[in-house]
């Protein structure tokens, strides 16, 4: 399952698995989103390449307007999928602590 | 979801409706297989996305295929082995996937195209086989 939502300090939150079921719920929520946001995965186990995708569209849409998306507190398993699909050029992106 | 076989010998299989709502069963399924091994939260997350990459390729490029496609675990020697079949097939060997040129600009990058590509780097071996009509895709990777 996938949670996700604005958090407390503007940033979004996303918790659970963004896989193939949930891709879609994730990119109605992303496509709300303008300028420049902070994207806290700390709550996040799994990303797929259907999340991937998801990510990258969102990418695409918020650098084309100026702006972009930041990845925080992403847990190694995660950041690997990432470095290998090079996305950890496309994305700024903060490894999660400890 | 329909068990098919139970756990005998270290192997269990288990049918999963042709869908993308069914990862969740798969991921459970998984779970609950790894949790008597002593594996790694890292063998879980690279498990579960092999598994979703495959069975999710199945669905998308199989839709008129027959209801079920089937996952098997196994442990052998030391190796997680993790087996999908799909029947009523057309032959695609994902072995032979193009490669991805991971180092592409944004403005020339797409979604899409990546699965095959991050499997083959979370899994230490990936079989394709091709048969009757029948496709079985098979992986392993180390619980040591």
């Amino acid at each position: 399952m996938l949670e996700i939502g604005v958090g407390e300090q503007g940033e979004i939150v996303v918790t659970g698995r963004l896989d193939a079921a949930q891709s879609e719920n994730a990119q109605q929520f992303l496509d709300t989103i303008a300028g420049s946001a902070v994207l806290d995965c700390a709550g996040l186990d799994y990303v797929s390449s259907a999340g991937l995708g998801v990510l990258l569209k969102t990418q695409k849409r918020l650098m084309e307007a100026g702006g972009g998306l930041k990845l925080i507190n992403v847990n190694p398993h995660i950041h690997n999928i990432f470095r290998y699909s090079g996305f950890d050029h496309i994305f700024e992106i903060e490894p999660a602590s400890g | 979801m329909r068990q098919v076989s139970g756990r005998a010998g270290g192997r269990v299989e288990k049918e999963f409706r042709r869908t993308f709502d069914s990862l969740d069963e798969i991921f459970q399924f998984i779970e609950s297989f790894l949790q008597t091994e002593s594996s790694s939260p890292g063998l879980l997350h690279d498990v579960n996305f092999a598994v979703e990459e495959l069975f999710t390729n199945m669905v998308k490029y199989n839709p008129s295929g027959p209801p079920d496609i089937a996952l098997g675990l196994s442990v052998e020697d030391g190796d997680l082995s993790v087996s999908l079949t799909d029947r009523e097939t057309e032959p695609f060997d994902v072995t032979q996937a193009p490669p991805v040129d991971i180092h592409r600009p944004i403005e020339e990058r797409k979604p899409g195209g990546l699965g095959l590509h991050l499997v083959k780097k979370v899994v230490d071996s990936l079989e394709y086989r091709h048969a009757r009509g029948t496709t079985t895709i098979k992986f392993s990777k180390s619980l040591r």
